[in-house]
Parts: structure tokens; sequence; C-alpha cells
């Protein structure tokens, strides 16, 4: 097909507002294809097919959020139809509802940003179910007992080993941190409470942790760095330990064209006063600091009013959080590997905390310099959900509505943040940046986000004219306009039109099989055989994701050179 | 007042939805719309005609000056007056579940018979029982903080479980008993039970729940005194001590 | 040949390590199984054929008929129900909520005479809970409420609770207290550090008397609690503050008796105060090895993990009112398909009555008091012994099930399949 006469913006090709046309043949974008539709795009926006590099969409905390949130379930119904499935819930929507939303956003890929290895099959079970979008999900590698006790030993070598096994057990994409440490102190109720706090019982620290998995990280070449959630998040004064989260591997090269750490809801880790009484932002130093420094990367995990349900498998600040508030709470320690938590949320407008926190995500992006260095993201459903992207971008493109928004607001927001004073609007081709461009760059995913000859076919056309339309009075517009899709396109094939689902494709599963040298695998299996016969209340022949939970993978290779 | 009677055709096994008869939707209908009016017999849509007989009153009116008269057993007639701002409804004869469920306004009363959930999460208005009322009598829906949050049930026979769970504002009297866990997980609005009631209160924040009757009472709640209470003297409780609540309890005798 | 690793199709413990011998395509030994997982493997007489029940007798017919019937029993009903779930694997389950989807049925599990009142607890206040891992690993104080595992569960002690050896417990039982709370001194009981015996029906107001004393207002309590001794509870509850990881398992004893599932909401509750104090977490002991993949799969699917019901296009869920025993009990369904499931044996009376006068279609391997209420028979084949699919473990953990042997019969989600297939064709010529 023929997407004709477009105002593209392809930010990785350098083009931002170009009329031109973009080929497609066989689901790839090509120099001209010889047959097929047209579609006409004279005067409308057209974008690669959003990727979002982190939301929680499919798995154990995300069913336990389900399960325990009927309230939640019976919001956003639509009835099954002659094509679709019935659509349930807002902050944990079904399956359905996952892949339909996203691609009415005109979204065609989202990767789910956690999973404990041992519970990757139930993870994958529900990417399997979600339809359109292409997938992935990263393996939590920051409290399993293999890499505490490689990290202690500064054993790399045999890192990379495990990393290499448990992405091909969980058939995950990368290497997710949560809480390095923390997980496992809460094994028997504890945390900890920096970089240098050892875990109990393990003698290592977070510091080491992080450290080593990073250099094994990039040992094996893998497409994506290390994805990291700070320690201390969610705490007053934590932006502290964030900076010196990142001093710390300041020293640490990547092995690929890309960042050497990705840092993820950055909004969370961005705090400053030292209790909720003098909580402040401080977007200023975190944004500072990654305008100077070119080897690191974030993502914004906006707040958004309204519900949340916040899951993580940051499970001590899941505790607090629900003492705090008097919330439901479900807390899953995961033997061996990982904790997780989940609590309902409703964030307030006239919440001083949470009328700041929702200005520190909007001070992260404006305040630094380079779209590529901030992904757009809301850290589904913490922040709140996606469906509200649209949302942010508009916060992010117009100040007049980031005015008439901060108007609502508990008066605390202009003292605790500079939010009010920062002009700067986002155009077109830095929202399509942040939301396509750079989060397909930092996840390596080479044919994804642009629409250069041999990217995947996945390209979204809005109802909006970028010539005419003023994002920064007209933002009510843009924002029904970027809610639902005139087109969406993915893999060459019509999956939205004017707003409506058309077809259901389905979706790829990325996931990463990495090589490293016999030996060091050997050793891993050596102690792996050691974990499973002593400790692990399931057998080792059991315990890896069978082909059969992947059924349309896409294995991308990589590995120890 | 314009009355619209609406009577079933044969008896229901299988439930009705009819969350449309309401003095709201139906006001400024003609009878001949009404009758086109959609409802639900299990997975069956179907207009109500097909199962009612509508007569009454023609001629448009404000829902205020509705009243929606309900002849026969519509105890398998889920969601009457669901939602109703204003206007009257009353049933000569059984009501089914969620009757007057999200109600913000106007009065409806049952002559009969309540069944399950009878005012769910109501937030004004008044519905009156004159039979029984069954389980979950002004309460929420699952995993919700808040039910009922105001407006007024009061039933003149006796109730089930659950009732008033999850309460907020608003008042629930019976005249009768409650089973268990009348007031459980409240955090405000009033409860007065004419008889008995098994363990009042579970884990209350605040809020009044008065038992003429005997009360079983938790072991978490704290008898503070007696006091004088509409001609009778009932003990005082503070409670849901496990939650630090700030729950009044009263109960004429205790088990 | 001796297949390794196999996982049992009986219990919530999902035991992944039993070893099976298999000779010419029968099933000649079964090792480490308990005697109710290894006679569900050695299987014992099967229903032979498809049967429809014609002037009282069932009689034997094709496959093919049994799936036409049962298509037309269900779309001529206006509220069919989809029952059963619990002892097969999610790939029918999956099926089994498409099913219902299409035909605008209610669909439930056997969570619904189990651990129902779990979920609705869980809806209240979250779960607190793990994998059985930590409890092997870490837990040296082990309560039992209204659990019987020594009867009901009888390798959890060995492999996941009392008696197992982990990392900080490398000696077992002797690492470990166990308390028991029972209506009578069961057989789990007779192991116990402590038992303590309540009245049937008062465990809610144990458990907020136990509560009282754990926030330090034991005071304010009188010496017998219903019937307890506060000295007794005063003692378990400084067994539970001062455990380093404490676990707490419960059963149908808690959930069946009088409040069922606020006796639940108020246990999750004691967790989450013993929280502040120490480690702890909480796990229902569920029955049937695939309920919990029940209630996960229909989650992930509808939103809701039980007693959905898609009369009106969409799921709507609200146990009491759209749950088996709810709309058997008020006699409000007119028609019946059970899968993996025996109604007839575990409802209450008052409920298999109402089956007696609907259509009934049975997907089962084996014969069962079900199948003398039943219209329309059609035998499968066992799952976890000759279809493979995934099962999930009591607490929450997935994996997957092995075929060990062949058999004629076709699975549970084929069967279902096409029942589907009809329901389609017959929807279409409408």
């Amino acid at each position: 097909m023929i997407i004709k006469g477009g105002t593209v913006y392809d930010p990785t090709n350098g083009i931002l507002g170009e009329e031109m046309d973009i080929s497609i043949e066989n689901g790839k974008v090509v120099e001209e294809a010889k047959k097929g539709d047209v579609i006409d795009a004279k005067g409308f926006l057209v974008m690669p097919g959003g990727v979002d590099a982190h939301a929680h969409i499919a798995g154990a905390k995300v069913n336990t959020g389900r399960i325990m949130r009927p309230e939640d379930g019976r919001q956003g119904l639509e009835p099954k139809t002659k094509l679709l499935r019935p659509s349930t819930g807002y902050t944990v929507p079904n399956c359905y509802a996952m892949g339909y939303r996203y691609a009415r956003l005109g979204y065609t890929t989202s990767f789910e940003a956690a999973t404990p290895i041992i519970e990757s099959r139930h993870t994958h079970e529900e990417l399997e179910e979600i339809p359109i979008i292409d997938k992935g999900a990263l393996t939590l590698f920051g409290n399993n007992w293999e890499v505490l006790e490689c990290a202690r030993d500064g054993d790399i070598d045999k890192l990379a080993a495990y990393i290499s096994w448990g992405l091909r057990a969980s058939r995950g994409y990368g290497v997710k941190v949560v809480n390095p440490g923390g997980g496992e102190a809460w094994g028997f109720g504890g945390n900890v409470t920096g970089l240098d706090d050892p875990v109990p019982d393990f003698d290592v620290t977070p510091r080491e942790i992080i450290r080593s998995l990073m250099k094994a990280n990039e040992m094996l070449n893998l497409p994506h760095s290390v994805h990291l959630h700070t320690n201390n998040l969610g705490k007053p004064g934590n932006y502290a330990t964030t900076l010196e989260t990142l001093k710390a591997v300041e020293d640490i090269t990547s092995s690929m064209d890309r960042q050497v750490l990705h840092i993820t809801h950055m909004q969370f880790s961005a705090y400053g006063g030292t209790g909720w009484r003098d909580f402040e932002s401080k977007a200023p130093e975190i944004a500072d600091y990654f305008n100077k420094h070119d080897q690191f990367t974030m993502d914004m995990g906006q707040l958004i009013f309204g519900s949340a349900t916040t899951m993580t498998a940051d499970a001590p600040l899941e505790y607090a959080n629900a003492r705090l508030l008097h919330a439901k709470w479900s807390n899953h320690d995961i033997e061996l590997e990982e904790s997780s938590g989940v609590v309902p949320l409703f964030y307030g407008r006239k919440m001083p905390i949470n009328a700041i926190q929702w200005a520190i995500g909007l001070e992260l992006a404006l305040l630094t310099e380079s779209p590529w260095k901030i992904l757009m993201t809301t850290d589904h459903p913490n922040g709140g959900p996606f469906v509200n992207y649209p949302e942010v971008m508009t916060l992010l493109m117009s100040k007049p509505k980031r005015d008439e928004e901060i108007a609502t607001l508990h008066s605390l927001v202009p003292k605790r943040s500079i939010l009010a004073t920062l002009d700067r609007e986002m155009d077109w081709g830095e929202i399509a940046i942040m939301t396509r461009a750079a989060p397909a760059k930092i996840l390596g995913l080479k044919d994804k986000g642009h629409l250069g000859i041999g990217a995947d076919a996945d390209v979204t056309i809005y109802d909006l004219n970028p010539e005419k339309i003023d994002p920064s009075k007209d933002y009510k517009k843009v924002k029904a306009a970027f809610s639902l899709a005139k087109y969406n396109v993915k893999g060459g094939e019509v999956v939205v039109k004017d707003g409506e689902i058309v077809s259901l494709p389905r979706g790829r599963t990325y996931w990463v099989d990495a090589t490293v040298p016999e030996e060091h695998a050997q050793r891993v299996e050596a102690d792996l055989v050691d974990k499973f016969t002593k400790y692990y209340s399931i057998q080792k022949s059991n315990y890896m994701v069978q082909d059969a939970y992947v059924t349309n993978p896409m294995v991308v290779k990589a590995g120890v050179i | 007042m314009r009355e619209i009677v609406i009577t079933p055709l044969k008896t229901f096994s299988v439930p009705i939805e009819a969350e449309k008869i309401c003095p709201d939707t139906v006001s400024s209908l003609a009878l001949k719309e009404i009758e086109g009016i959609e409802v639900w017999e299990g997975n069956r849509k179907m207009p109500l005609s097909d199962l009612f007989q509508i007569s009454g009153d023609e001629g448009s009116t404000s829902p205020k000056d509705t009243l929606i008269s309900l002849k026969g057993d519509f105890s398998r007639v889920k969601r009457l007056g669901e939602k109703m701002s204003t206007g009257e409804v009353v049933v000569e004869g059984n009501a089914g579940m969620h009757a007057g469920n999200s109600m913000t306004g106007g009065e409806m009363t049952i002559k009969g018979d309540a069944a399950d959930w009878l005012g769910r999460e109501m937030h004004g208005g008044l519905i009156t029982v004159k039979g029984n009322a069954a389980n979950y009598v002004g309460s929420g829906y699952r995993g919700e903080s808040c039910g009922m949050r105001g407006g007024e049930i009061a039933i003149e026979g006796s109730a089930g479980d659950y009732l008033g769970e999850h309460m907020c504002g608003g008042k629930i009297a019976v005249e009768g008993d409650v089973g268990d866990f009348p007031g459980a997980s409240n955090r405000g609005g009033t409860i007065h039970i004419g008889g008995n009631a098994y363990l009042p209160g579970a884990e209350m924040a605040s809020g009044t729940i008065v038992v003429k009757g005997c009360a079983r009472v938790l072991p978490s709640y704290q008898l503070e005194g007696t006091v004088g209470l509409e001609g009778m003297t009932l003990k005082k409780f503070l409670g849901d001590l496990v939650d630090n609540g700030k729950g009044n309890l009263y109960a004429a005798s205790v088990e | 040949m001796i297949i390794e690793d196999v996982l049992c199709p009986f219990c919530g413990c999902l035991c992944d390590d039993i070893k099976v011998e298999v000779e010419e395509n029968q099933i000649v030994s079964v090792k480490r199984a308990c005697r109710l997982g290894s006679s569900k493997i050695r299987g014992h007489e099967r229903i032979k054929a498809p049967m429809i029940r014609e002037d009282g007798k069932l009689v034997e017919t094709t496959y093919e008929e049994a799936y036409e019937k049962a298509a037309q029993l269900l779309l001529d009903a206006k509220r069919p129900l989809l029952y059963g779930w619990c002892s097969t694997v999610c790939e029918a389950q999956k099926k089994g909520v498409l099913l219902a989807e299409e035909l605008g049925a209610i669909i439930d599990s056997t969570a619904t005479v189990c651990h129902g009142p779990s979920i609705i607890g869980i809806e209240e206040k979250g779960l607190a809970g793990s994998t059985l891992g930590q409890v092997k690993n870490r837990a040296d104080l082990i309560v039992f409420w209204g659990s019987n595992p020594s009867e009901a569960h009888p390798r959890h002690a060995q492999r996941y609770s009392s008696n197992s050896q982990g990392k900080y417990t490398p000696k077992g039982r002797k690492n470990r207290k166990v308390i028991v709370v029972d209506v009578r001194k069961t057989r789990t009981a007779k192991n116990a550090d402590k038992f303590i015996q309540i009245k049937p029906g008062t465990d809610y107001e144990v458990i907020s008397a136990l509560r009282m004393i754990i926030a330090g207002k034991g005071d304010a309590l009188p010496e017998q609690i219903v019937g307890v001794s506060k000295a007794d509870l005063e003692e378990a509850a400084e067994m539970m503050k001062s455990a380093r990881f404490g676990s707490f398992h419960f059963g149908l004893g808690l959930t069946h008796t009088r409040g069922r599932y606020k006796n639940v909401d108020n246990a999750l509750s004691l967790i989450t105060d013993l929280n502040s104090h120490t480690k702890f977490v909480v796990m229902p002991m569920r029955g049937h090895y695939n309920v919990t993949g029940f209630g996960q799969v229909c989650a992930w699917e509808t939103g809701f993990p039980m007693s959905v019901d898609f009369s009106r296009g969409m799921p709507y869920f609200n146990p009491g009112e759209t749950a088996a025993c709810d709309v058997l009990g008020r006699r409000e369904t007119d028609a019946m398909l059970v899968v993996a499931g025996d109604p007839a044996s575990n409802f209450p009376k008052a409920v298999v009555e109402g089956m007696a006068d609907i259509p009934v279609i049975q997907v089962d391997p084996f014969e069962n008091p079900t199948t003398y209420l039943s219209d329309v028979v059609i035998p499968s084949a066992v799952a976890g012994v000759e279809v493979e699919g995934t099962a999930y473990r009591m607490d929450g953990l997935s994996l997957r099930m092995k075929k060990l042997v062949d058999s004629g019969y076709p699975s549970d989600e084929e069967i279902l399949e096409n029942i589907l297939e009809c329901v389609r064709r017959r929807q279409d010529d409408n």
C-alpha cells in the first residue's frame, strides 16, 4: 500500500514535517510499492506507530490488580461486537482491551516492564491474548540469588551466562532491575536504604548489583541496556540516591549504539525534601545531570489524576503506600527471585503530594534539552492508565493547557515546583521522538519507531493538519485526535480506521537469545542444579517457558562475541 | 401526577433486567413508546411489551410528576428505578434485586418484599419496604470503599445479611431483625435496627448503629456506659477497635 | 519408559516431581505422588462413549450428535450456566470463557463452593502472599486455620510447609512452630505445637480478638472470648509476632462457616496487622489442581475471576447474584454445561435439585453423580495425563502438565471448540 502525501514526522531519519509518500510491501517500508491500496493522507499528520517502552500490561501483578479490583473491572465496559471481545477495566484492562486501546491510540508496540523468571509463563499467556500489537517483556534480575552471588563474587562471566539463561527461561527481552537488593531484603520484611546498604545474608550492595548487571549486559551485547527502577523510589529526598546511582556507573561504557543505563519512571525518583511536609521537586537537578551526560536515558512516569493501580516489584514501597493510605494491599514474594506489590490509589488534584508529583513528571521532560533522552510514559498503571497518553502529550505541547491545569491544583505546587515558570512547548517532532523514535532506539528495536526503508510498516495517521493547527491553543482538538487514530497500520495491515478497530492481526513477541561460552554456561548450570535441588519448590525441568507459550516469536540474537 | 401502570404478562423464572423503568426515563414518553423500551430476559433483548402490559395516563410530564405503579410480582425484575432522581415508583408486590440502586432522589415504595442489593450505592431519595428486605440493603459494589452515601431506606419487616456494608452516609431503618454483619466497614451514616443483630459494625470506622433488640457484639468493641435514647436505655459501645474505629454502637441487650 | 517430573492433576499443591512408568501406552506405576494423586493418574473406569438421554435413559451416540445436541440446548436457553473448570487445563478454560461470551451465558468455577469467599475477601483487602518456596525457605512459624492439609493436601507439609527444608530452615520441622486453629482436633492439629479449638461459627470473633491482642489492646478483652481463653490467644499472638517469617494457610473451615467472606476479610487484615511487627504471608489452600488457573484465565480475559454473567454482551460480576449456586438455587437458570467438575456431589442439596429440572451437559472423563443428572454426556481425555496444558498452583505459579499416554478421547478443549462451532453455525443460520 501507499500512504500518500501525509505530513510525515520520522525524526530517526531526519524527517520533520515533510509532505511525502510512505510505500509498504510485505509488512515493511519499501522504496516504492508495486501495487496495493492507496490511503490519501494529504493534510494529515503521519508518524511511525507508537512504541511503549515501559508499561505493566501482562503477568501476575497485572492479574492480581484485576482480581482485587472488581470496581475497576466494571469501568471502561465495552460490549462484544462481531469482531471484538468485550472490554473491561480502566487501570487494569482485560487483555483484549489492552490491544484495542493501544491500537486506537495509534500504538503498535508495547513492552511489559517487569516479569519474574519463574512466573514468565503467566506473562506470556497474557501477552498471547493481547491482540494487534507487537510486544516483549523485560526480565527481572535485580534480586535473584544467583545474581546476588555473582555480583558479590565479581564473577561477570558467570553473571552473563545466568542472564543468558534467564532470558531464555523467561523468553525475555532485556535486563530489568527493581530496587536491587531490596526485593531480597523484603523476603524477611526488610529493605535497603541506599546504594551501599548490604543485602542481608548475601554480603553484596545495590551498587555492586547494578554495576555487575550493567557490565554483564554490555558483555552480552544485548539490544537494550539495563533498565533500572532506583532504590529509595517514592521517598522524599531520593533524588540524591538517583544521582548517586548515575555517578556510580559513569565509568561503564555501552557496547552498542545506545545508552548504557535507562532509568525508568524518573518522576518517582526525583524527589527533594526530608519528609512529606517539605516534599518538593528536584527535577531540575536530575534534568541538569542528563543534559550533561549523554550515556543515560529515562522515561517520565507521569501522574494522571484519578484512579490508578500501583504495581511494582518494589514490594516494600507498596507496603508503605498501603499503610500510609489505608488502601488494599497485595503482596507477592517470589522464591529466590523477586518480590512485588499491588496497591490501588487515587491521585487528587487537591492532594498536595499528588499535585507536586504531577508537576515533577512534566518538569523533567520540559527541562531535559534532548527529547531523545526522555520517553513519554505514565508507568501504566502506576502513574495512570495508558489511555491517558494524549493528555500527557498535549500537556507537553501546550503551556496554556498546563496553566489551566495548574490553576485547579493544590496551592503548594508553585512553591515546590518550577513547572509554572516553564514556557517550553514540545513540537510535533519532539513528541514523535518521545513516543516513537526514542523508545525504539532505547530498546534497541532497529525496525521500529521510524519509517526508513526496511522498517516495520507500523504507521499512524492522525486527524490533525500540522500546517494548520496550533497545538498550543487547540490542545483539546489535538488530544481528541491523538486519542483515536484516523488510521493505524500495523505491519502493513490497516487495523484501525477512523478510530474503529477493523482487523485483529496477531503481534509478535520479541525475546533475546544470547549465547555465552560453554564454560560459563556450565558453571551456571551447576549452580542452578544446586538451587533447584535445595531451594526451589519446583523441578528445574519444569521451569523454563516452553515454545507453546510464545507462538509468534521474534528472536533477537545477541551474546558474548 | 401522571401514572404509568406496568403489569407482568407471565410469571418470570429467568430474571428480567429493566433498569429503564424509572421516572427519569419514561416521564416524557408516550405509552406506545414505553412499550418499546428495551428490557432483557436473561440473554434475550426484547421490548417491554413482550413481557409487561403497559397502561395508564398519556401525556408527557416532568419526571417529578411521574408515578410508576408496578402491579404484580416483580421479584425477578431487577434494577427497578435505577438512578432515579425524582418522581415515584410503587411496587404493589415484591421487587427484584438492585431496586432503587444509585438513586439520587424521588421515592420508591415496595409493598411486598425486596430482593438483595436494595438501594445499592444510593445517594439520595427514599425507599420504603412494607415487607422484608434481603441481603446487602444499602450496600456498595464489590471492592468499592463506599456504598450508600445518602438518602434513606425504611424497612418495616426484617432484613438479611450485610445491611449497609461500606456505608458512607445516609440512613437505614429496619423495624424487625437483621442478619449477620450489618454496618460492616462503615465510614458514616446511621443504621437503626428494631430487632436483633449479629456482629454489627465489623471494622466500622465511623457512623452510628442502634440495635433495639439483642446484639451479639464483637470482642473488639468497648463498652462505654449506658445512655437513654428514644425512650430506651441502651448500652453504648465504641468500635471497631481493631482499626481504631470511632463508630458508635448502641444495643438494648447483648447476647 | 519412566517419565520424570510429571505434574499431579489432583490438588492445589500441583506437585511436579512425580515419576510415572509407562509401558505400551499404559501407566504401570506412579511414584512419589500421594494416594489421591496416584489414584487420579492411574485412572479408573471411563465413560465409554457420548450419550444422550432418551426417554429417561442415557443412550450411546456419536460425538457429532452430542455436540449438536449440546449446542442446541445451550442456544435454546435464556440463562445458560457453564460450570466446573477446576480439573482441566487453562487451554480448555479459555474456550469455556469464549463459549460463555458467545452464548451470553454465565461462567463460574468450583470456587463457588470452595474459595469464592476468599476471592471476595481479597477484593476487600488484597492478598499479602508469596510463592510456596518462600514458606519452605523462610517460614519458622506456620498457622493452619480451618485447613487440614494432612488429609486434603497430603504432600503440602513435606514439600512446602511444616516439614520442608530450605535455605533458612535446614532442620525442617525442628526449625519451626506450627499453630492449628480448628473446630475439632484434626490430623494436622495432632502434629501442631499449639492447637486452639474454637466453636463453629466463631472464627470472625476469634480473629478480631487476636487482632486486638496483636495491636496491644488485649487488656480490653475478657478472659474468655467466645469459648477461647485469652491466655491461649495471647500465646499464639506472641508466637506470631516473634516469628521471623510467618505463613497463614486457610481452608474451607474458614470460608464455609458462618461469616464466610467476612472471615477471610478479617484474616487478611490480621496478616496486614502482623506485617507491622514481622514478616507474614497468607495463602488460601486451593482445592482442585487448576481452580486457581480458572481464576487467572477468567480475570485476564474478562476482568473478573469467577461468576461472570455475559447475558448483556459484557462481563458482569456479582457473586451472590451471578455465582453458580445462586442461579441454580433460585431456579433461574435453564440449561447447564458442566466441564471438569462434579456439582451433584459438591453442591448443597437444594442447589442440586435445581439441576434436576434443567437440561445438563456433562464433559468429563469419568462417571460421577453429575452423570445421573445429565442429558448429554461427552467423555473427554484426562487433562494432565492424556492431554498437556497449563495449570496454576495454589500460590499462583503456572506450570505445564504433561501428556503421558495417548487416549482415543478428545480433550476438553477440542470438545468445547466443536460445541462452539455448532453454536456459531446455528447462530449464523438464524
